[in-house]
Formats: structure tokens, C-alpha cells, sequence
């Protein structure tokens, strides 16, 4: 029973992909081991801290927690499809040049959930983005050089 | 790993054709953010997950004329964002802007949190404040019962096999005024420890139908009938919003446990109490 496979399409970073997995796989497994896309990070598993923050038609979610089937037809947005080491986004090197990253493991979905916030609101102030942001947890960098980031990179991206 | 079969279903008569041909254990899932959870830490059996999240008539705000409607597929994002909610039932928005994370709000659904029956459910404790209406629906028909009426005890409801939350609506009131307020470990992703939820109307500074809900201080959320009752048509003061938050201690039963105790529980309801009046005082 444990082993049957569903046919899933949606649209991963501007491309459309099929894939037949288990239907009992979440978003991040499947990106992770079948896709090859490994800048998701699987942190708690359980839709505590946000490492796994993919967004899905434009919002902020946690793939640990969403089962494969959910995701038919959506548009998903990973890490991987908002810029790589040549051509980085405006957030990811603002990350970068304020030193918002010492580990990394938390980065990828920090950058998802401010990207989501700057498509919203191009201007947040710190409350906005605090709040957006509540849901990652960073333990190793602080929250002062995250917020100054994304307060940057709001500059540069506007 | 979760122990489940999960199939896509398009519609409710599609959900039940699934179910009825199934004798095992089976669970609909609609945002994920709770049974993912459970699953994974292996609190349920091997199961079949019927997928509903994409049933179209389970989604959706509608001004019904004297009621408004609202599907059971809806977001705390939609319920804290949507202009009718926070024109008719201000508490209930307050509350969905308060439950778990951005991210946990964008899946999790008003359906879900109701199913859940936790008596710390931050959308059930302002639903109860709404005089709320839950719609179910089984392969027998639909049934519509009081929100007060569903619930049991902690996580039990009178829900029957295969039967599906569709929705849940509420009376309509001119100039409602109301709040959510709890108190948790952290203010994200933390299980409320004791919350209360206000729904009422202002005339010439006199406040009329009244509904204080409580969450987390007994096995359901609970009404506070008694301040209900002292409340109505009385004139909003700073000593009614003390004598208030004295008579509102009385009226509920929480618990010793790993998040708080009772003692604690029962003197924050007064504190509560006093902060959701004055924040009703003070609307804009």
C-alpha cells in the first residue's frame, strides 16, 4: 500500500517538470533526492524554523510539511531559481556583504521569505520585516545582520 | 517516513467515492501543517490521505446577505487579510494573523484548525465569539450544528467517519468590535498557554453582545457566561474593566502542564480580560 507513485506537473522555477514519486514524499524530499536541487535544507522537519521555505505561487511555505500531490499545478520557487554564484540576487549578496551568514544552513530560507517580502512590499520597515521573517530561526548569525541585509537589499532592489 | 497512500481528489462526491471503497484508517488532508506533523512523529496509523486541498467549493469568503460564509480550505493568511472578516469579525482576524508562523498561516487552514480540536486553537477561540455555524457534509448528506456543539475534549469531535468540514458561517452585526489576545513561550510558533477572544458592539458607550471566549484553560474553548452577562448593556469604565477581569478568574478549569499551569492560567484570563477591553475602548 506504502509504495504507490502519483504523476505530478507544476512549474519549478520557471520550468515545467513531471515527476512520478511515492505520494507519501513532501516537496522537499522530492526536490532534494529527486531533483537534485539541494539548496532547500530539511532543518526540524516540522514546520518550526524554516529552512525548507520554498515558496509556492509567491508565498512563503514550508516544503517539509507539504505532501508532493499539494503541489499539483503550482508555481514553486526554490533558492536555485533566484540567482546561483555568477549571477547572484540582490538579496543573496546582500547576505553576503553583511555577513548575515555564518553556517548557511538557515540562508537559503531567510532569502526565500525576504524575496517574498520585497515582491509584496518593495519598502518594509524593521517591524515588517521582523515579522516576516519570524518564521526562520537563525541560530548561529543573530537577527541584527539579517535585518540589515534585507534592508539593503530592499534599497538595491527597488 | 509517512506511513500514508495519498490521492488528489477534485471534489467532495470524488473525496466520498475514494473513501466508501476504504475500510482502513483515513484522514483528509487540507493545509498539511498539522497531520504532516503527526505523521511524522508517528502519531497516527498507516493511512489513506485523501488530498482535498484542491476542491474548489471548499475555498472562498462570501457575504451571504445576513451571514458570511467561510469555506474550510481558507487560510489564516485569506481569514486575517480578508475585508470582510476584519469588518464582521475583527476577533477572528486578529486571531488568524497570530497562529503559528507566516509560513504555517499560508498553509494552514480554518477547516484544519477546527478539525485539530485543540482547546488552545487560536481560529476556534475567536469562532466562538461569532456565534458560529460549522458545516459538515458525509455520504448521508449535510449537517449544520452550533461551533459549540462539535467539539468534545481535547482533539475529539462529534465528526462522523468520512465526514468533511465544508465550512462554518456567522451572523452579520453592524460595528462589530472584538480581539484576540494569548500569551505563549515566544510570540511565533508557540502553543498558547492561555488566550481570549472578544466579540462585542460600542452604542454610546455601552457594550452590547457581548462573547468572550477562552482557549487553553479547559478541554474545549470555553465561553465566560458570567461576564457575558455582568458586561452587557453596561457602560465601558475602568471599573467595569476591573471587575471584569476579577469575575472572568472564576470561570474557568485549566490544568497543570508542560506549558503553563493553573494558577497562572486562571489569574492571566483577568489580565486578558482587561487588555481586550481596553483595546475595544480604544477602536479606531
Amino acid at each position: 500500500m506504502l509504495s504507490e507513485k502519483v504523476k505530478v506537473s507544476f512549474i519549478l522555477n520557471g520550468s515545467p517538470v513531471e515527476v512520478e514519486v511515492p505520494s507519501h514524499h513532501t516537496l522537499l524530499e522530492v526536490l532534494r533526492e529527486r531533483l537534485n536541487l539541494t539548496g532547500t535544507k530539511e532543518g526540524c522537519g516540522k514546520g518550526e524554523c524554516g529552512a525548507c521555505t520554498v515558496l509556492m505561487n509567491g508565498e512563503p511555505v514550508c516544503s517539509c510539511m507539504l505532501m508532493i500531490t499539494q503541489v499539483e499545478g503550482a508555481e514553486i520557487l526554490t533558492i536555485e531559481g533566484l540567482g546561483d554564484l555568477e549571477n547572484p540576487h540582490p538579496i543573496q549578496r546582500a547576505f553576503m556583504e553583511n555577513g548575515a551568514i555564518q553556517c548557511g544552513f538557515c540562508t537559503p530560507g531567510f532569502i526565500m521569505t525576504a524575496y517574498a517580502l520585497l515582491m509584496k512590499n518593495p519598502n518594509p520597515d524593521r517591524k515588517q520585516i521582523k515579522e516576516a521573517l519570524s518564521g526562520n530561526i537563525c541560530r548561529c548569525t543573530g537577527y541584527m545582520k539579517i535585518e540589515e541585509a534585507v534592508m539593503n537589499a530592499a534599497r538595491e532592489v527597488k | 517516513m509517512i506511513q500514508a497512500v495519498v490521492k488528489r481528489v477534485k471534489s467532495i462526491p470524488e473525496a466520498f467515492e475514494k473513501a466508501s471503497g476504504h475500510s482502513g484508517p483515513l484522514y483528509y488532508l487540507a493545509g498539511g501543517t498539522d497531520l504532516v506533523c503527526k505523521a511524522k512523529d508517528r502519531l497516527l496509523p498507516p493511512a489513506l490521505w485523501l488530498d482535498i486541498s484542491g476542491i474548489e467549493e471548499l475555498t472562498g469568503i462570501k457575504d451571504e446577505g445576513d451571514s458570511i460564509h467561510i469555506g474550510s480550505l481558507v487560510t489564516h493568511t485569506a481569514l486575517s487579510e480578508h475585508p470582510l472578516i476584519k469588518k464582521y469579525a475583527p476577533a477572528l482576524s486578529d486571531a488568524a494573523s497570530q497562529v503559528g508562523s507566516p509560513q504555517i498561516r499560508n498553509r494552514g487552514t480554518i477547516g484544519g484548525n477546527s478539525g485539530n480540536a485543540s482547546p488552545a486553537g487560536d481560529c476556534v477561540t475567536a469562532l466562538y465569539t461569532l456565534d458560529t455555524t460549522i458545516h459538515l457534509e458525509c455520504p448521508a448528506g449535510p449537517r449544520s450544528l452550533p461551533l459549540e456543539k462539535f467539539f468534545t475534549g481535547p482533539g475529539k469531535t462529534v465528526c462522523k467517519e468520512k465526514e468533511i468540514i465544508t465550512g462554518f458561517s456567522f451572523p452579520k452585526k453592524e460595528g462589530a468590535r472584538g480581539c484576540f489576545l494569548k500569551l505563549g513561550q515566544r510570540k511565533t510558533l508557540a502553543i498558547s498557554k492561555v488566550s481570549l477572544a472578544l466579540s462585542c458592539t460600542l452604542e454610546v458607550g455601552r457594550l452590547h453582545d457581548v462573547k468572550i471566549a477562552l482557549g487553553a484553560v479547559a478541554p474545549t474553548v470555553i465561553h465566560a457566561p458570567r461576564c457575558e452577562e455582568m458586561l452587557a448593556g453596561k457602560e465601558l469604565n475602568d471599573s467595569l474593566i476591573a471587575e471584569s477581569g476579577t469575575l472572568i478568574q472564576t470561570e474557568s478549569c485549566p490544568i497543570d502542564d508542560l506549558r503553563s499551569t493553573e494558577g497562572y492560567r486562571c489569574k492571566m484570563t483577568g489580565v486578558l480580560m482587561e487588555r481586550a477591553l481596553k483595546k475595544v475602548a480604544l477602536w479606531k
